[in-house]
């Protein structure tokens, strides 16, 4: 394959920036010549992939709805050519998404209910003073151009517990583990998070999985906007604001985990690791069932690097846990390759202040806790919205047919009805039991978001300068 | 064996259809409109006729044409496309089909070249091996269980679902009490019939995800 010229990719996509801060600014262009003016100077600013000699104090990077594009007035030959959901919006897409009921755009932040957003600027930073002073240049360039006007904001942070900046979100889980390795993109792989071939071991992704203008694993070309050179080294993201009903969680673990096993508070950590597939340290259930290990969680070659072939009844990690949902490995067989055309990668942050658990809470408590809002920024790349991201939410979190679980939902992710269910498999070990949560209320619930493209470097210069020529 | 995977049948027919300069519309178009109105849950005649896994009728008018540097073909009939995962054997299959849905059967097949009815059975039976071509791919979901079996063991996974998650800690011996009364309802409850809806869900779903 050849090279990937970094410094025509936009930084975010190739790979997290390990900033605890962050600043999501949603931007609404009124005029399409003011609007490139900004972009032009935006130009100069944006965090690429190169890689850095010295780590920047913060980072800005850039992305578009289809609205947006419209705004800016691309040719009509070239705003047609864009993926059909791309140009439907997330928005549009709630039926085949599953975002129903509490998930569905009538309880969204007001920024997303109407279609008016049209670009996302993300602001990634060390220190909250960091992505203020960068959020205050933002800022200035919008007046001085008079560009673009900011609809709102959105705050992230990795939550901080005992003074200490942690990986974890609201319900206390460790995050960020499974990031997909793509050919060209990583310096180095890690096992487990490429894909699987013959002979058991783990190679990186085809690159036109993450970036458009490449052969993905199909050998073929992402579907993709005209010209070439627009969407060449550009991917789509998905943005979700995802509340997180703590209380809710938080009261739902106690009151299972009490049936489950001695009942005790080994119990309760073990079902909390049966949920998701990892403890909540990080370790991963499949490797170490009995309890976490640092040791693992620390060590690249360890932390991500299992399968679930020898584990097909599920008593280790549980076929509906989370981790298993979402990235099979090898549990559908064929060496994995029904999964290697659906994976993305993830960015993003928690929002909203962490709340200290001492382990007990009261049904009034948890209606206070469940009231704040907090959760995490959902965010995921990827170079097919249908067929990788749509897939995994449809097929994997809001369903269970593929791992043999019939209608079973994600347990944490999924938006459940009366009569759902989770199935915690298990073995004749005593602490190890089959389990059954039902009764499933929702644990999280959309707050918003919509579909993003994230042009190259190459493609928001073609966009700025208006050479955007689709014949 | 070609056509038999477990105890499943794999049928496919191809059956040419009535090539009539005088019939208005032609025959394959009332085909296809027949076709368009056939419903797809309980009463669908596929559901109603024994030992159906998955059935799909498709008109074919021809192969079509993909540009250069492919060669332009031509069929020499349309054809009817019957594809079938059943039970049991061919006969009792396709006798099955003209007992129990000769009105669907005969208005479709009517517009076919040489169709004798299904009213005499031996020669219906005989027609369609006639246009009968060998089967190689199976529908993968069919699990090498009869359709009641597939139904029943469907009924008896959901039950006794339930009844584990409604009784978790609960002592052995009102388990047990419990478990023998809820076998006896279960085996009383009258067996699910094909293509019953399914629990509903509130997610559209497609091939194509569109």
């Amino acid at each position: 394959m050849s090279k990937l010229n970094a410094t025509d990719i936009q930084g975010f996509v190739l790979r997290g920036y390990n900033m605890p801060y962050a600043r999501y600014c949603f931007l609404h262009f009124e005029d399409p010549q003011r609007a490139r003016e900004l972009l032009g100077k935006l130009l100069s600013i944006v965090t690429t992939g190169q890689l850095w000699d010295e780590k920047p104090k913060s980072t800005v990077n850039i992305a578009f709805t289809h609205q947006g594009l419209t705004a800016l007035r691309l040719p009509i030959a070239t705003l047609n050519t864009f993926p059909v959901e791309f140009q439907q919006g997330m928005k549009a897409r709630a039926r085949i998404l599953g975002d129903t009921g509490c998930n569905s755009a009538e309880h969204w932040d007001e920024v997303w209910r109407e279609d008016h957003v049209h670009a996302w600027l993300g602001i990634n930073g060390v220190t909250p003073e960091d992505v203020a002073a960068r959020f205050d240049a933002v800022n200035s360039l919008l007046t001085e151009t008079n560009g673009a006007r900011c609809l709102g904001t959105q705050d992230a942070a990795s939550l901080v517990e005992d003074g200490a900046v942690t990986l974890k979100e609201h319900f206390g889980y460790t995050d960020g583990f499974g990031n997909p390795d793509y050919l060209g993109v990583c310096r180095a792989t890690q096992p487990g998070q490429g894909k699987l071939d013959k002979d058991g071991n783990w190679t990186p992704l085809a690159t036109g999985e993450l970036l458009l203008g490449y052969a993905d694993e199909a050998g073929e070309l992402p579907v993709a906007p005209v010209p070439h050179l627009l969407a060449s080294n550009g991917t789509f993201m998905v943005y979700r604001k995802l509340h997180e009903n703590v209380g809710t969680f938080r009261s739902f673990l106690n009151q299972w985990s009490a049936l489950y096993g001695a009942g005790d508070e080994h119990a309760k950590e073990k079902l909390a690791a049966k949920f998701v597939g990892r403890w909540r340290d990080g370790t991963p259930i499949e490797v170490s069932p009995d309890g976490p290990n640092p040791a693992i969680t620390q060590d690249p070659n360890k932390s991500t690097n299992f399968k679930y072939g020898d584990d097909s009844t599920g008593a280790r990690c549980p076929i509906g846990a989370h981790i298993r949902r979402v990235h099979p490995r090898d549990a559908f067989g064929f060496d994995g390759r029904l999964i290697n055309r659906r994976r993305i990668t993830r960015r993003g942050l928690p929002y909203g202040p962490y709340a200290p658990d001492d382990g007990t809470i009261t049904p009034e408590q948890a209606a206070q806790l469940d009231a704040v809002d907090r959760g995490v920024i959902f965010m995921a790349l990827n170079a097919n919205l249908a067929r990788q991201f749509e897939f995994v939410q449809q097929q994997w979190i809001a369903y269970g047919n593929d791992a043999h679980l019939g209608n079973d939902k994600d347990l944490l992710m999924g938006s459940h009805g009366p009569g759902e269910k989770y199935v915690v498999q298990g073995d004749t070990n005593p602490s190890n039991p089959p389990f059954v949560c039902s009764s499933l209320p929702n644990f999280v619930e959309l707050r918003g978001g919509e579909y993003f493209f994230v042009p190259s470097i190459t493609a928001l210069g073609m966009i700025v300068r208006e050479l955007v020529d689709p014949r | 064996m070609a056509n038999q995977n477990g105890s499943v049948y794999g049928l496919t027919l191809l059956c040419p259809i009535l090539n009539d300069e005088k019939a208005s519309p032609s025959h394959d178009l009332q085909i296809r409109d027949y076709l368009s109105k056939l419903t797809a849950d309980s009463t669908s005649p596929f559901a109603i006729a024994p030992g159906t896994h998955l059935a799909r009728i498709v008109v074919m008018d021809d192969v079509v044409y993909v540009g250069m540097p492919a060669c332009e073909e031509h069929l020499k009939s349309k054809y009817l496309v019957f594809e079938s995962n059943l039970d049991g054997d061919l006969d009792t299959y396709l006798t099955g089909l003209a007992t129990t849905i000769p009105e669907h059967i005969d208005a479709i097949w009517s517009h076919c070249t040489g169709y004798p009815g299904c009213a005499d059975k031996a020669k219906f039976v005989q027609y369609m091996k006639n246009c009968q071509i060998e089967t190689t791919f199976f529908f993968a979901a069919v699990n090498d269980k009869s359709v009641p079996q597939t139904l029943t063991a469907l009924q008896t996974q959901r039950a006794v679902a339930q009844f584990i998650a409604e009784h978790q800690g609960i002592s052995p011996a009102e388990t047990q009490r419990d478990f023998i009364e809820f076998l006896k309802v279960l085996d009383a409850a009258p067996p699910l019939k094909p293509a019953m809806n399914a629990p509903s869900r509130d997610i559209k779903t497609g091939g194509r995800n569109e």
